[in-house]
């Protein structure tokens, strides 16, 4: 008879294995400011110019995009948990990425301390914060299905983003600069270390979230999202998982929020705006839902599109299109293609694929 | 003996249909009651009402003794009733093994009970790490029986076992049914008289969301013209 053993080795090479290609996208990206330097002869730390650093050149400039696409990243897996994996649809995921920015932004411009301590605590409450917040939220809505809790938490993101659109201490729409900063976290000065700073969040990010989704708690949430009635009749109390996958979903939108505060040194009601809702939807399917990479493909993807193709111009014999003018309908377009060509977005068609090819013994 | 499962003139509701209109069932406790009745009759609604999940709104259900109309879903199934719905109801995307993880109610549940399970359903075992979705209809109907065994349930809602599946398959399963039964109470829904005339000791006929009539499934096989009134299609 057939076991069902792990062949004998050591378990740190079988995890190797199964993660082969992660590690070495990992150790890539970890290079990448380096390798983009010395192919365009620019250096990974800036310009110096008297005691400070100009951020100026190739290397630097493809840093920020990264940075983007690894806080879009985080976004979007923490909106995988509660859609791909809980089976929840939210509309107002950007509310727990603008709060965060916005209690940051506040303690580390409107209050007396001290500026490390300032962001510490300021990082630690907006993730705190996010949590109860999601805690809140779910209670008042999850007892709602579908479509229901999804417009409920739309109006709930809604309020937030007016709310702080019109509040005079933050300076309404117009929102306020971040001034003070730790020199070694600042991406003006050190952005290579921002870089490292956001690519270690990606990892522990992805890293909890595949723990979570294939621990026995990650089970009930799966059971829930293909059907939570059943999950029910076996005698969970589905309120409760949701509730927490929910909260925990919060509280990684809000850390992406603290990254793209610190990113953009300046908090603003566009933090709350309906596109880091939509944006993170849509990576998420591109990408796969309920797919462990598929939210940073997505992301990925999207936003290199964007980076490349938004400045861009397009040659029609003699009629130039500007594509930024067209830009939504060419992402519409885009959209519609990825959904056509990979129903199951990028990773889970071609997990699914893959699965056909080489049937399980 | 009291009845293990005590259900008292229930009424429900699914939207605006009056689907069942006073329904009473007793389940004797460790037998197989089986709930007899043409298409439509609310044979599965009593099952879900039993459950929580269409919730009666009047009427009284009482599981040993005590009160549980109007308790939510997952308490209910907790005080040890596993209900196995029908169309095969496993999580697909999971494994087999993770079905039966999930099903426990206390750590080491499933461990402990492992070797009745594979006794009862020896494909289980070959099938431990595949998804739900990739098992056969009869395999799946396995699986969420056996995941109702996982944890210590002592009444199981069995609803339309044989739905669909090979004379073969149907064979097995009453086999394995009967077995369990030693073990824990069952309320049954069956279409098919012959395979709920091999298992059941006692009946309950729905019509029209009413219970018409109750008895011993032994005087109900010599009855025909009981038979051809309730349960005939011509």
């Amino acid at each position: 008879m057939k076991t069902m053993q792990a062949p004998n080795q050591p378990t740190w090479r079988h995890w190797l294995r199964g993660n082969a290609f992660l590690f070495i996208l990992l150790i890539g990206l970890i290079l990448f400011p380096f390798i983009v330097g010395a192919l365009t002869d620019s250096s990974p730390f800036g310009v110096p110019r008297g005691d400070r650093m100009i951020m100026r050149g190739e290397s630097v400039r493809w840093q920020s995009v990264l940075i983007e696409v690894y806080i879009l990243a985080i976004l979007a897996m923490s909106y995988n948990l509660l859609f791909g994996f809980t089976g929840v649809i939210s509309f107002g995921h950007a509310l727990f990425f603008g709060v965060a920015g916005y209690v940051l932004g506040l303690m580390l411009e409107f209050t007396a301390i001290e500026t490390g301590w300032a962001l510490l605590l300021g990082a630690l409450a907006g993730i705190a914060i996010c949590g109860v917040l999601g805690l809140v939220v779910g209670l008042v809505t999850l007892r709602l299905k579908g479509v229901y809790f999804a417009i409920f938490t739309l109006a709930v993101a809604e309020m937030a983003f007016i709310f702080f659109g019109r509040w005079q201490l933050t300076r309404a729409e117009d929102g306020f600069a971040i001034t003070e900063l730790p020199l070694w976290l600042d991406p003006s000065q050190n952005r290579l270390n921002f870089y490292y700073v956001t690519l270690i969040a990606v990892v522990i990010t992805f890293l909890f979230i595949r723990r979570l989704v294939n621990s026995p708690t990650g089970a009930v949430f799966k059971a829930i999202r293909e059907n939570e009635d059943r999950a029910q009749s076996m005698g969970f109390n589905t309120l409760n998982y949701k509730l927490l996958s929910l909260t925990i979903a919060g509280m990684l939108a809000g850390a992406a929020g603290l990254l793209q505060v610190i990113l953009n040194k300046k908090v603003g009601p566009e933090l709350l705006g309906v596109s880091y809702t939509v944006d993170p939807l849509l990576m998420t399917i591109i990408g796969g839902i309920g797919t462990f990479s598929g939210p940073i493909i997505g992301a990925g993807g999207l936003h290199f599109l964007d980076v490349f193709l938004r400045d861009a111009e397009l040659n029609l014999g003699g009629l130039v299109i500007d594509i930024a003018n067209i830009w939504a309908l060419l992402l519409g377009i885009i959209f519609i293609l990825t959904v056509i060509v990979f129903p199951f977005g990028i990773i889970g068609t071609w997990q699914r694929w893959r699965a056909r090819r080489k049937p399980p013994a | 003996m009291t009845p293990i499962l005590e259900v008292r003139d229930i009424h429900t509701f699914i939207g605006q249909f009056h689907i069942l209109e006073g329904v009473s069932v007793s389940v004797a406790s460790g037998g197989i009651t089986v709930l007899l009745g043409r298409n439509g009759a609310g044979k599965t609604t009593t099952l879900r009402s039993i459950m929580g999940l269409t919730p009666p709104t009047r009427g009284s259900i009482q599981f040993e003794g005590n009160p549980i109309q109007g308790k939510s879903t997952h308490a209910i199934a907790q005080m040890g009733i596993g209900y196995v719905p029908e169309h095969r109801a496993i999580f697909k995307g999971l494994t087999v093994r993770e079905n039966l993880i999930l099903a426990e109610r206390k750590t080491g549940d499933y461990a402990r009970k492992a070797d009745f399970i594979f006794e009862l359903f020896p494909d289980l075992k070959r099938l431990i790490e595949l998804p739900g979705g990739n098992l056969s209809g009869g395999q799946q109907q396995m699986l969420a029986v056996a995941r109702a065994l996982v944890p210590d349930n002592r009444l199981l809602l069995i609803d339309e076992p044989s739905e669909g599946l090979a004379p073969v398959i149907i064979e097995q399963l009453i086999a394995a049914i009967q077995r369990l039964a030693d073990q824990v109470s069952v309320l049954l829904v069956e279409q098919n008289f012959r395979v709920a005339s091999k298992l059941a000791q006692s009946y309950v006929i729905i019509e029209e969301g009413h219970s018409r009539v109750n008895g011993a499934m032994n005087e109900l096989v010599g009855d025909q013209s009981l038979i051809q009134r309730y349960l005939g299609v011509a």
